[in-house]
Protein backbone atom coordinates (compact mmCIF):
# COMPACT_ATOMS: atom_id res chain seq x y z
CA UNK A 1 0.00 0.00 0.00
CA UNK A 2 2.85 2.32 -0.37
CA UNK A 3 2.65 3.48 -4.14
CA UNK A 4 -0.29 5.97 -5.04
CA UNK A 5 -1.20 7.10 -0.96
CA UNK A 6 -3.75 9.82 -0.99
CA UNK A 7 -2.76 12.25 1.65
CA UNK A 8 -5.60 14.82 2.55
CA UNK A 9 -5.00 18.14 4.81
CA UNK A 10 -8.27 19.16 6.82
CA UNK A 11 -9.00 21.92 9.15
CA UNK A 12 -12.48 22.65 10.59
CA UNK A 13 -11.70 26.39 10.49
CA UNK A 14 -10.39 28.80 7.67
CA UNK A 15 -6.88 30.25 7.62
CA UNK A 16 -5.57 27.83 9.64
CA UNK A 17 -2.82 27.12 6.97
CA UNK A 18 -3.61 24.29 5.23
CA UNK A 19 -2.80 25.77 1.43
CA UNK A 20 0.45 26.86 2.44
CA UNK A 21 1.23 23.31 4.74
CA UNK A 22 0.40 21.13 1.92
CA UNK A 23 2.12 23.42 -1.11
CA UNK A 24 5.18 22.91 1.10
CA UNK A 25 4.56 18.98 2.20
CA UNK A 26 4.34 18.54 -1.77
CA UNK A 27 7.72 20.17 -2.15
CA UNK A 28 9.42 18.75 0.31
CA UNK A 29 8.51 15.36 -0.92
CA UNK A 30 9.45 16.34 -4.73
CA UNK A 31 12.42 17.46 -3.44
CA UNK A 32 13.55 14.27 -1.55
CA UNK A 33 12.59 12.56 -5.18
CA UNK A 34 9.18 10.89 -4.70
CA UNK A 35 6.39 11.34 -7.71
CA UNK A 36 4.25 13.77 -6.12
CA UNK A 37 0.34 15.51 -6.92
CA UNK A 38 -1.22 18.01 -5.84
CA UNK A 39 -5.18 18.83 -5.93
CA UNK A 40 -6.85 22.03 -5.18
CA UNK A 41 -10.59 20.23 -3.61
CA UNK A 42 -11.11 23.87 -2.00
CA UNK A 43 -13.44 24.60 -5.28
CA UNK A 44 -15.42 27.22 -3.18
CA UNK A 45 -12.21 29.55 -2.95
CA UNK A 46 -9.06 27.85 -4.82
CA UNK A 47 -5.77 29.45 -3.48
CA UNK A 48 -3.02 26.48 -3.50
CA UNK A 49 -2.42 27.44 -7.19
CA UNK A 50 -1.01 31.01 -6.56
CA UNK A 51 2.22 29.09 -3.92
CA UNK A 52 2.96 27.39 -7.24
CA UNK A 53 3.26 30.11 -9.36
CA UNK A 54 -0.05 29.48 -11.62
CA UNK A 55 -2.10 32.77 -12.02
CA UNK A 56 -5.17 33.20 -13.68
CA UNK A 57 -3.56 33.63 -17.50
CA UNK A 58 -1.29 30.84 -16.95
CA UNK A 59 -3.93 28.47 -16.31
CA UNK A 60 -6.06 25.88 -18.43
CA UNK A 61 -7.94 22.99 -18.04
CA UNK A 62 -8.81 22.99 -14.27
CA UNK A 63 -10.45 20.03 -11.51
CA UNK A 64 -13.70 21.54 -12.85
CA UNK A 65 -13.18 20.51 -16.28
CA UNK A 66 -13.11 17.40 -15.94
CA UNK A 67 -15.40 16.76 -13.07
CA UNK A 68 -17.74 17.96 -15.91
CA UNK A 69 -16.68 15.67 -18.44
CA UNK A 70 -14.49 18.49 -20.22
CA UNK A 71 -11.18 16.68 -20.07
CA UNK A 72 -9.11 13.73 -18.73
CA UNK A 73 -7.69 14.40 -15.37
CA UNK A 74 -4.58 14.11 -16.50
CA UNK A 75 -5.22 17.32 -18.82
CA UNK A 76 -5.60 18.82 -16.09
CA UNK A 77 -2.66 18.86 -14.52
CA UNK A 78 0.23 21.18 -14.30
CA UNK A 79 3.57 20.37 -14.58
CA UNK A 80 5.38 22.37 -11.51
CA UNK A 81 8.96 21.41 -12.30
CA UNK A 82 8.80 22.56 -16.17
CA UNK A 83 7.42 25.36 -15.15
CA UNK A 84 8.60 26.61 -11.83
CA UNK A 85 9.65 29.94 -12.76
CA UNK A 86 11.99 32.08 -10.52
CA UNK A 87 10.95 32.83 -7.56
CA UNK A 88 13.64 31.55 -5.49
CA UNK A 89 12.08 28.96 -3.26
CA UNK A 90 10.45 27.41 -6.36
CA UNK A 91 13.28 27.35 -8.89
CA UNK A 92 14.28 24.80 -6.66
CA UNK A 93 11.60 22.53 -8.04
CA UNK A 94 12.72 22.58 -11.63
CA UNK A 95 12.74 19.15 -12.93
CA UNK A 96 10.88 17.55 -10.04
CA UNK A 97 8.27 15.14 -10.73
CA UNK A 98 5.52 17.49 -9.22
CA UNK A 99 1.77 18.27 -10.62
CA UNK A 100 -1.11 20.66 -9.66
CA UNK A 101 -4.65 20.03 -10.76
CA UNK A 102 -5.79 23.47 -9.94
CA UNK A 103 -9.43 24.62 -9.20
CA UNK A 104 -10.89 26.87 -11.41
CA UNK A 105 -11.35 30.49 -10.28
CA UNK A 106 -14.40 31.35 -12.16
CA UNK A 107 -17.36 31.92 -10.72
CA UNK A 108 -19.77 30.50 -13.16
CA UNK A 109 -17.65 27.37 -12.55
CA UNK A 110 -17.19 27.59 -9.36
CA UNK A 111 -21.40 27.88 -8.68
CA UNK A 112 -22.22 25.17 -11.43
CA UNK A 113 -19.81 22.42 -9.07
CA UNK A 114 -21.51 23.63 -5.93
CA UNK A 115 -25.09 23.32 -7.36
CA UNK A 116 -24.58 19.93 -9.16
CA UNK A 117 -22.60 18.13 -6.33
CA UNK A 118 -19.35 16.20 -6.44
CA UNK A 119 -19.48 13.03 -7.85
CA UNK A 120 -18.00 10.61 -5.73
CA UNK A 121 -17.37 7.97 -8.24
CA UNK A 122 -15.87 10.37 -10.64
CA UNK A 123 -13.99 12.72 -8.47
CA UNK A 124 -12.25 9.24 -7.20
CA UNK A 125 -11.72 8.00 -10.71
CA UNK A 126 -9.97 10.77 -11.39
CA UNK A 127 -7.63 10.48 -8.40
CA UNK A 128 -6.73 6.46 -9.21
CA UNK A 129 -6.38 7.77 -12.75
CA UNK A 130 -4.16 10.55 -11.87
CA UNK A 131 -1.76 8.26 -9.60
CA UNK A 132 -1.68 5.24 -12.29
CA UNK A 133 -1.02 8.13 -15.45
CA UNK A 134 1.83 10.06 -13.19
CA UNK A 135 2.93 7.12 -11.73
CA UNK A 136 2.77 8.97 -7.83
CA UNK A 137 3.87 7.87 -5.12
CA UNK A 138 1.79 10.67 -3.27
CA UNK A 139 -1.34 12.80 -3.59
CA UNK A 140 -2.19 15.42 -1.49
CA UNK A 141 -5.17 17.21 -1.82
CA UNK A 142 -5.98 20.86 -0.36
CA UNK A 143 -9.49 21.09 1.10
CA UNK A 144 -12.18 23.63 2.01
CA UNK A 145 -12.57 24.32 5.70
CA UNK A 146 -14.96 22.61 7.41
CA UNK A 147 -17.58 19.46 7.29
CA UNK A 148 -19.51 20.13 4.06
CA UNK A 149 -20.22 17.34 1.26
CA UNK A 150 -16.66 17.60 -0.21
CA UNK A 151 -14.23 17.55 2.68
CA UNK A 152 -16.12 14.36 3.80
CA UNK A 153 -15.46 12.81 -0.15
CA UNK A 154 -12.06 13.15 0.59
CA UNK A 155 -11.21 11.95 4.03
CA UNK A 156 -13.21 8.80 2.83
CA UNK A 157 -11.17 8.13 0.16
CA UNK A 158 -8.01 8.85 2.10
CA UNK A 159 -5.28 7.26 3.27
CA UNK A 160 -3.28 9.51 5.82
CA UNK A 161 -5.77 12.79 7.18
CA UNK A 162 -3.75 15.54 8.54
CA UNK A 163 -5.81 17.73 10.62
CA UNK A 164 -4.24 21.21 11.00
CA UNK A 165 -5.75 23.58 14.00
CA UNK A 166 -4.28 26.46 15.69
CA UNK A 167 -4.21 26.32 19.86
CA UNK A 168 -7.38 28.59 19.96
CA UNK A 169 -10.62 27.21 21.53
CA UNK A 170 -12.88 27.44 18.79
CA UNK A 171 -10.44 25.23 16.56
CA UNK A 172 -10.10 23.09 19.28
CA UNK A 173 -13.70 22.09 19.72
CA UNK A 174 -14.20 21.70 15.80
CA UNK A 175 -11.26 19.59 15.60
CA UNK A 176 -12.90 17.19 17.90
CA UNK A 177 -15.60 16.96 15.62
CA UNK A 178 -13.47 16.37 12.16
CA UNK A 179 -11.61 13.44 14.40
CA UNK A 180 -14.35 11.91 15.10
CA UNK A 181 -16.20 11.61 11.94
CA UNK A 182 -12.49 10.93 10.08
CA UNK A 183 -11.97 7.94 12.33
CA UNK A 184 -15.46 6.68 11.91
CA UNK A 185 -15.16 7.04 8.04
CA UNK A 186 -12.02 4.77 8.40
CA UNK A 187 -9.30 6.57 7.40
CA UNK A 188 -6.22 4.21 8.22
CA UNK A 189 -4.06 7.50 9.69
CA UNK A 190 -4.77 10.21 11.27
CA UNK A 191 -2.15 12.79 12.63
CA UNK A 192 -2.90 16.47 13.76
CA UNK A 193 -0.45 19.21 12.98
CA UNK A 194 -0.53 22.99 15.14
CA UNK A 195 -0.13 25.73 13.22
CA UNK A 196 0.25 29.40 13.71
CA UNK A 197 1.30 27.74 17.52
CA UNK A 198 2.52 31.43 20.56
CA UNK A 199 6.55 30.52 21.13
CA UNK A 200 5.70 30.70 24.88
CA UNK A 201 3.16 27.85 24.20
CA UNK A 202 4.20 24.75 26.32
CA UNK A 203 4.24 22.57 23.49
CA UNK A 204 4.70 19.77 25.90
CA UNK A 205 2.19 19.94 27.84
CA UNK A 206 -0.57 20.57 24.69
CA UNK A 207 0.88 17.31 22.92
CA UNK A 208 0.00 15.46 25.72
CA UNK A 209 -3.64 16.77 25.67
CA UNK A 210 -4.16 16.69 22.42
CA UNK A 211 -3.48 13.45 21.80
CA UNK A 212 -5.14 12.20 24.91
CA UNK A 213 -8.29 13.99 23.79
CA UNK A 214 -8.12 13.69 19.79
CA UNK A 215 -6.80 9.70 20.33
CA UNK A 216 -3.99 10.63 17.52
CA UNK A 217 -0.26 12.08 17.25
CA UNK A 218 0.52 15.36 16.94
CA UNK A 219 3.50 15.33 14.29
CA UNK A 220 4.62 18.79 14.63
CA UNK A 221 4.01 22.72 15.70
CA UNK A 222 4.84 25.37 13.34
CA UNK A 223 4.80 28.91 15.01
CA UNK A 224 3.09 31.66 14.29
CA UNK A 225 5.83 33.78 12.28
CA UNK A 226 5.34 37.22 10.38
CA UNK A 227 7.91 35.70 8.12
CA UNK A 228 5.30 33.31 6.56
CA UNK A 229 3.02 36.14 7.02
CA UNK A 230 4.68 38.49 5.16
CA UNK A 231 5.94 35.84 2.19
CA UNK A 232 1.57 36.54 1.34
CA UNK A 233 1.87 32.83 -0.37
CA UNK A 234 3.75 34.05 -2.96
CA UNK A 235 6.80 31.62 -2.72
CA UNK A 236 7.14 28.09 -1.24
CA UNK A 237 8.43 29.29 2.36
CA UNK A 238 10.20 26.18 2.89
CA UNK A 239 11.88 25.95 -0.05
CA UNK A 240 13.06 30.02 0.03
CA UNK A 241 13.56 30.14 3.95
CA UNK A 242 14.91 27.02 4.23
CA UNK A 243 16.88 27.62 7.60
CA UNK A 244 13.35 29.24 9.22
CA UNK A 245 11.79 27.67 12.20
CA UNK A 246 8.55 27.21 10.33
CA UNK A 247 10.53 25.55 7.81
CA UNK A 248 12.53 23.13 10.27
CA UNK A 249 9.10 22.00 11.63
CA UNK A 250 7.74 21.48 8.47
CA UNK A 251 10.37 19.53 7.37
CA UNK A 252 10.21 17.12 10.03
CA UNK A 253 6.37 16.98 9.31
CA UNK A 254 6.98 15.90 5.71
CA UNK A 255 9.65 13.50 7.48
CA UNK A 256 7.54 11.84 9.50
CA UNK A 257 4.70 11.42 6.71
CA UNK A 258 7.41 10.10 3.87
CA UNK A 259 8.20 7.41 6.66
CA UNK A 260 4.70 6.55 7.69
CA UNK A 261 4.21 2.93 6.96
CA UNK B 1 45.18 77.38 40.49
CA UNK B 2 45.85 79.15 36.79
CA UNK B 3 48.06 76.45 35.70
CA UNK B 4 45.09 74.25 37.07
CA UNK B 5 42.60 76.24 35.08
CA UNK B 6 44.75 76.16 31.76
CA UNK B 7 44.84 71.87 32.49
CA UNK B 8 41.37 71.44 33.04
CA UNK B 9 40.07 74.06 30.12
CA UNK B 10 41.97 71.43 27.49
CA UNK B 11 39.67 68.76 28.68
CA UNK B 12 36.85 70.87 27.08
CA UNK B 13 36.84 69.91 23.45
CA UNK B 14 36.08 73.38 22.07
CA UNK B 15 39.84 74.27 23.77
CA UNK B 16 41.29 71.26 22.50
CA UNK B 17 43.27 72.42 20.03
CA UNK B 18 44.62 75.55 21.73
CA UNK B 19 48.11 76.04 23.05
CA UNK B 20 48.69 76.81 27.12
CA UNK B 21 49.53 81.00 25.45
CA UNK B 22 46.26 80.67 23.63
CA UNK B 23 44.23 79.65 26.84
CA UNK B 24 45.98 82.09 29.05
CA UNK B 25 43.50 85.11 28.61
CA UNK B 26 40.79 82.77 28.94
CA UNK B 27 41.61 81.10 31.99
CA UNK B 28 42.56 84.64 33.09
CA UNK B 29 38.42 85.72 32.91
CA UNK B 30 37.46 81.96 34.84
CA UNK B 31 35.82 82.38 37.81
CA UNK B 32 35.93 80.12 40.60
CA UNK B 33 32.54 79.14 42.69
CA UNK B 34 32.27 77.19 45.87
CA UNK B 35 28.96 75.35 46.31
CA UNK B 36 27.92 73.19 48.91
CA UNK B 37 25.19 70.49 49.20
CA UNK B 38 22.03 71.42 47.66
CA UNK B 39 23.29 75.09 46.31
CA UNK B 40 21.59 75.46 42.60
CA UNK B 41 23.98 75.69 40.43
CA UNK B 42 21.27 76.82 37.39
CA UNK B 43 17.63 75.74 37.17
CA UNK B 44 15.90 74.48 34.13
CA UNK B 45 14.47 76.88 31.47
CA UNK B 46 16.56 79.32 32.97
CA UNK B 47 18.62 81.35 29.94
CA UNK B 48 21.98 79.86 30.23
CA UNK B 49 24.76 82.71 29.76
CA UNK B 50 27.96 80.65 31.36
CA UNK B 51 29.84 77.41 30.66
CA UNK B 52 30.53 75.33 33.70
CA UNK B 53 33.57 72.74 34.57
CA UNK B 54 33.71 71.02 38.00
CA UNK B 55 36.87 70.83 39.59
CA UNK B 56 35.74 68.75 42.20
CA UNK B 57 32.56 67.52 43.83
CA UNK B 58 29.69 65.76 42.40
CA UNK B 59 26.19 67.43 41.04
CA UNK B 60 23.27 66.18 40.01
CA UNK B 61 21.42 66.73 36.80
CA UNK B 62 17.70 66.94 37.40
CA UNK B 63 14.39 67.71 35.93
CA UNK B 64 10.91 67.02 36.73
CA UNK B 65 8.87 63.69 36.46
CA UNK B 66 4.64 63.78 35.49
CA UNK B 67 4.13 64.39 39.02
CA UNK B 68 6.38 67.23 39.64
CA UNK B 69 9.09 65.44 41.60
CA UNK B 70 12.84 65.16 41.49
CA UNK B 71 13.80 62.92 38.48
CA UNK B 72 17.64 62.54 37.94
CA UNK B 73 18.39 61.88 34.78
CA UNK B 74 22.64 61.98 35.40
CA UNK B 75 25.60 62.72 37.76
CA UNK B 76 28.43 64.74 37.29
CA UNK B 77 32.30 65.04 38.75
CA UNK B 78 35.40 66.27 38.56
CA UNK B 79 36.35 67.40 34.57
CA UNK B 80 33.20 67.40 33.81
CA UNK B 81 31.72 70.47 31.54
CA UNK B 82 28.14 71.76 31.97
CA UNK B 83 26.25 73.83 29.12
CA UNK B 84 29.46 74.88 26.77
CA UNK B 85 26.44 75.69 24.33
CA UNK B 86 25.30 78.66 26.89
CA UNK B 87 28.67 80.30 25.15
CA UNK B 88 26.81 80.66 21.78
CA UNK B 89 23.79 80.76 22.42
CA UNK B 90 21.46 81.83 25.16
CA UNK B 91 18.75 79.28 25.43
CA UNK B 92 17.16 78.15 28.20
CA UNK B 93 18.62 75.34 30.65
CA UNK B 94 17.46 72.05 29.57
CA UNK B 95 18.10 70.60 33.27
CA UNK B 96 19.05 72.08 36.71
CA UNK B 97 21.90 71.18 38.29
CA UNK B 98 22.58 71.02 42.10
CA UNK B 99 25.10 70.27 44.10
CA UNK B 100 25.61 67.02 45.76
CA UNK B 101 28.53 67.79 48.55
CA UNK B 102 30.55 70.62 48.66
CA UNK B 103 31.61 71.43 44.78
CA UNK B 104 33.91 73.88 43.62
CA UNK B 105 33.02 74.88 39.82
CA UNK B 106 34.86 76.80 37.19
CA UNK B 107 32.63 79.45 35.36
CA UNK B 108 33.61 81.11 31.71
CA UNK B 109 30.71 83.60 31.36
CA UNK B 110 29.21 84.21 27.77
CA UNK B 111 30.13 88.07 27.65
CA UNK B 112 34.07 87.52 28.92
CA UNK B 113 33.99 84.56 26.02
CA UNK B 114 33.30 86.41 23.00
CA UNK B 115 34.94 89.86 24.49
CA UNK B 116 38.49 87.11 23.66
CA UNK B 117 37.29 86.08 20.58
CA UNK B 118 36.63 89.56 19.01
CA UNK B 119 39.70 90.44 20.47
CA UNK B 120 41.32 87.48 18.36
CA UNK B 121 39.47 85.83 15.45
CA UNK B 122 41.97 83.04 15.61
CA UNK B 123 40.89 81.55 18.46
CA UNK B 124 37.44 81.25 15.97
CA UNK B 125 38.69 78.76 13.81
CA UNK B 126 40.33 76.68 16.21
CA UNK B 127 36.65 76.31 18.31
CA UNK B 128 34.51 76.06 14.81
CA UNK B 129 37.03 73.23 14.14
CA UNK B 130 36.62 71.65 17.49
CA UNK B 131 32.49 72.12 17.03
CA UNK B 132 32.83 70.29 13.17
CA UNK B 133 34.62 67.48 14.35
CA UNK B 134 32.42 67.05 17.49
CA UNK B 135 29.44 67.12 15.11
CA UNK B 136 30.69 64.09 12.95
CA UNK B 137 31.52 62.52 15.60
CA UNK B 138 28.22 62.87 16.46
CA UNK B 139 26.73 61.73 12.74
CA UNK B 140 28.35 58.85 12.80
CA UNK B 141 26.45 57.68 16.60
CA UNK B 142 23.34 58.91 14.80
CA UNK B 143 23.85 57.03 12.31
CA UNK B 144 24.87 53.65 14.39
CA UNK B 145 21.33 54.42 16.16
CA UNK B 146 19.69 54.40 13.08
CA UNK B 147 21.55 51.05 12.32
CA UNK B 148 20.33 49.60 15.47
CA UNK B 149 16.90 50.25 15.57
CA UNK B 150 16.62 48.58 11.95
CA UNK B 151 18.06 45.58 13.20
CA UNK B 152 15.87 45.68 16.52
CA UNK B 153 13.07 45.90 14.22
CA UNK B 154 13.96 42.85 12.48
CA UNK B 155 14.63 41.15 15.83
CA UNK B 156 18.37 40.69 15.43
CA UNK B 157 20.78 41.63 18.29
CA UNK B 158 23.24 39.93 17.53
CA UNK B 159 25.04 43.60 17.01
CA UNK B 160 25.29 43.18 21.26
CA UNK B 161 27.92 40.92 20.52
CA UNK B 162 30.66 43.07 18.72
CA UNK B 163 29.96 46.82 19.86
CA UNK B 164 31.36 47.20 23.53
CA UNK B 165 35.04 48.39 22.40
CA UNK B 166 32.69 51.28 20.59
CA UNK B 167 31.15 51.50 23.68
CA UNK B 168 34.36 52.05 25.56
CA UNK B 169 35.16 54.72 23.56
CA UNK B 170 32.04 56.54 23.64
CA UNK B 171 32.02 56.08 27.50
CA UNK B 172 35.17 57.75 27.94
CA UNK B 173 33.98 61.02 26.07
CA UNK B 174 32.03 63.60 27.30
CA UNK B 175 29.80 63.78 23.95
CA UNK B 176 26.29 63.78 24.44
CA UNK B 177 26.03 61.62 21.02
CA UNK B 178 28.07 59.02 22.85
CA UNK B 179 25.99 59.18 26.02
CA UNK B 180 22.99 58.81 24.20
CA UNK B 181 23.98 56.03 22.33
CA UNK B 182 25.40 54.10 25.21
CA UNK B 183 22.29 55.01 27.09
CA UNK B 184 20.46 53.24 23.73
CA UNK B 185 22.90 50.53 23.83
CA UNK B 186 21.79 49.24 27.71
CA UNK B 187 18.54 49.53 26.90
CA UNK B 188 18.57 47.47 24.08
CA UNK B 189 20.53 45.08 26.38
CA UNK B 190 17.61 45.54 28.77
CA UNK B 191 15.05 44.44 26.09
CA UNK B 192 16.77 41.90 24.71
CA UNK B 193 17.00 40.24 28.21
CA UNK B 194 13.19 40.48 28.66
CA UNK B 195 12.50 39.07 25.36
CA UNK B 196 14.72 36.28 26.28
CA UNK B 197 12.65 35.64 29.80
CA UNK B 198 9.05 35.94 27.81
CA UNK B 199 10.46 32.90 25.22
CA UNK B 200 11.57 30.94 28.57
CA UNK B 201 8.36 31.57 30.44
CA UNK B 202 6.34 28.98 28.66
CA UNK B 203 2.38 29.02 29.04
CA UNK B 204 -0.25 26.00 29.37
CA UNK B 205 -2.68 26.38 27.12
CA UNK B 206 -6.60 26.65 28.68
CA UNK B 207 -9.39 24.94 26.79
CA UNK B 208 -12.17 22.89 27.51
CA UNK B 209 -14.01 20.85 24.94
CA UNK B 210 -17.69 20.88 25.49
CA UNK B 211 -18.19 17.05 25.27
CA UNK B 212 -21.29 17.06 24.65
CA UNK B 213 -22.09 19.19 21.69
CA UNK B 214 -18.94 17.28 19.95
CA UNK B 215 -21.31 14.65 20.41
CA UNK B 216 -24.22 16.33 19.03
CA UNK B 217 -22.29 17.68 16.09
CA UNK B 218 -20.81 14.18 15.33
CA UNK B 219 -24.10 12.60 15.33
CA UNK B 220 -25.84 15.52 13.11
CA UNK B 221 -23.17 14.99 10.55
CA UNK B 222 -23.15 11.26 10.98
CA UNK B 223 -27.21 10.37 10.80
CA UNK B 224 -27.34 12.35 7.08
CA UNK B 225 -28.06 10.65 3.49
CA UNK B 226 -24.90 11.45 2.63
CA UNK B 227 -22.64 10.30 4.98
CA UNK B 228 -24.19 6.97 5.28
CA UNK B 229 -23.26 7.15 1.15
CA UNK B 230 -19.80 8.34 1.35
CA UNK B 231 -19.20 5.88 4.00
CA UNK B 232 -20.56 2.59 2.02
CA UNK B 233 -19.10 4.09 -1.36
CA UNK B 234 -15.41 5.16 0.95
CA UNK B 235 -15.43 1.05 1.94
CA UNK B 236 -15.92 -0.38 -1.71
CA UNK B 237 -13.26 1.52 -2.85
CA UNK B 238 -10.94 0.40 -0.15
CA UNK B 239 -11.81 -3.03 -0.66
CA UNK B 240 -11.33 -2.31 -4.77
CA UNK B 241 -8.00 -1.42 -4.11
CA UNK B 242 -6.82 -3.76 -1.58
CA UNK B 243 -8.03 -6.36 -4.74
CA UNK B 244 -5.96 -4.28 -6.87
CA UNK B 245 -2.90 -4.30 -5.12
CA UNK B 246 -3.11 -8.22 -4.15
CA UNK B 247 -3.33 -8.84 -7.63
N1 LIG C 1 2.54 29.78 11.01
C1 LIG C 1 2.05 30.89 10.42
N2 LIG C 1 2.42 32.11 10.89
C2 LIG C 1 1.92 33.23 10.29
N3 LIG C 1 1.09 33.24 9.25
C3 LIG C 1 0.70 32.06 8.75
C4 LIG C 1 1.16 30.82 9.30
N4 LIG C 1 0.60 29.82 8.58
C5 LIG C 1 -0.16 30.40 7.63
N5 LIG C 1 -0.11 31.74 7.71
C6 LIG C 1 -0.83 32.73 6.89
O1 LIG C 1 -2.22 32.56 7.13
C7 LIG C 1 -2.96 32.78 5.95
C8 LIG C 1 -3.81 31.57 5.63
O2 LIG C 1 -2.96 30.52 5.20
P1 LIG C 1 -3.45 29.44 4.16
O3 LIG C 1 -4.08 30.10 2.97
O4 LIG C 1 -2.35 28.49 3.94
O5 LIG C 1 -4.59 28.78 5.05
P2 LIG C 1 -5.83 27.91 4.61
O6 LIG C 1 -6.14 27.08 5.79
O7 LIG C 1 -5.55 27.23 3.33
O8 LIG C 1 -6.92 29.01 4.40
P3 LIG C 1 -8.38 28.78 3.75
O9 LIG C 1 -9.17 28.14 4.82
O10 LIG C 1 -8.82 30.17 3.43
O11 LIG C 1 -8.17 27.92 2.55
C9 LIG C 1 -1.95 33.11 4.86
O12 LIG C 1 -1.87 34.50 4.75
C10 LIG C 1 -0.65 32.55 5.40
O13 LIG C 1 0.46 33.28 4.91
MG1 LIG D 1 -6.63 27.14 1.48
Amino acid sequence: MNKGRIISIHSFRGGTGKSNITANLAAQAALAGKRVGVVDADIQSPGIHVLFGLNESKMGRTLNDFLHGKCAIVEAAFAVGKNSGDAEGRAKLAGKDLWLIPSSIAGREISQVLRSGYDFNKLNEGLQTLIKELNLDYLFIDTHPGLNEETLLSIAISDIIIVILRPDDQDIQGTAVTVDVARSLDVPKMILLVNKALPKLDRADIKARFEAEFDAPVAGFMPLTFDLAENASKDLFSLSRPEHEWSLALREVAGAVLAMK
Amino acid sequence: MSEDIIQQLKTVYLFRGLSDEALSPLAQKVGVLKLMRDDVLMRKGERGESLYMIHDGWMKVVTEDSRGGELIINKCGPGETIGEMALFDQAPRSASVIALEDVTVLELKQDDFQKILDERPGLSLVIIHGLSSRLRFSTTYIEKAIDWSQKIAEGDYSFIDYTPTLLRRAGSDEDKAGQLLSAFFKMVKRVKEREDGLKQQVEKLTFEIDQARRKREFDEITSTELYTRIKEQARKLREQRFERQDE
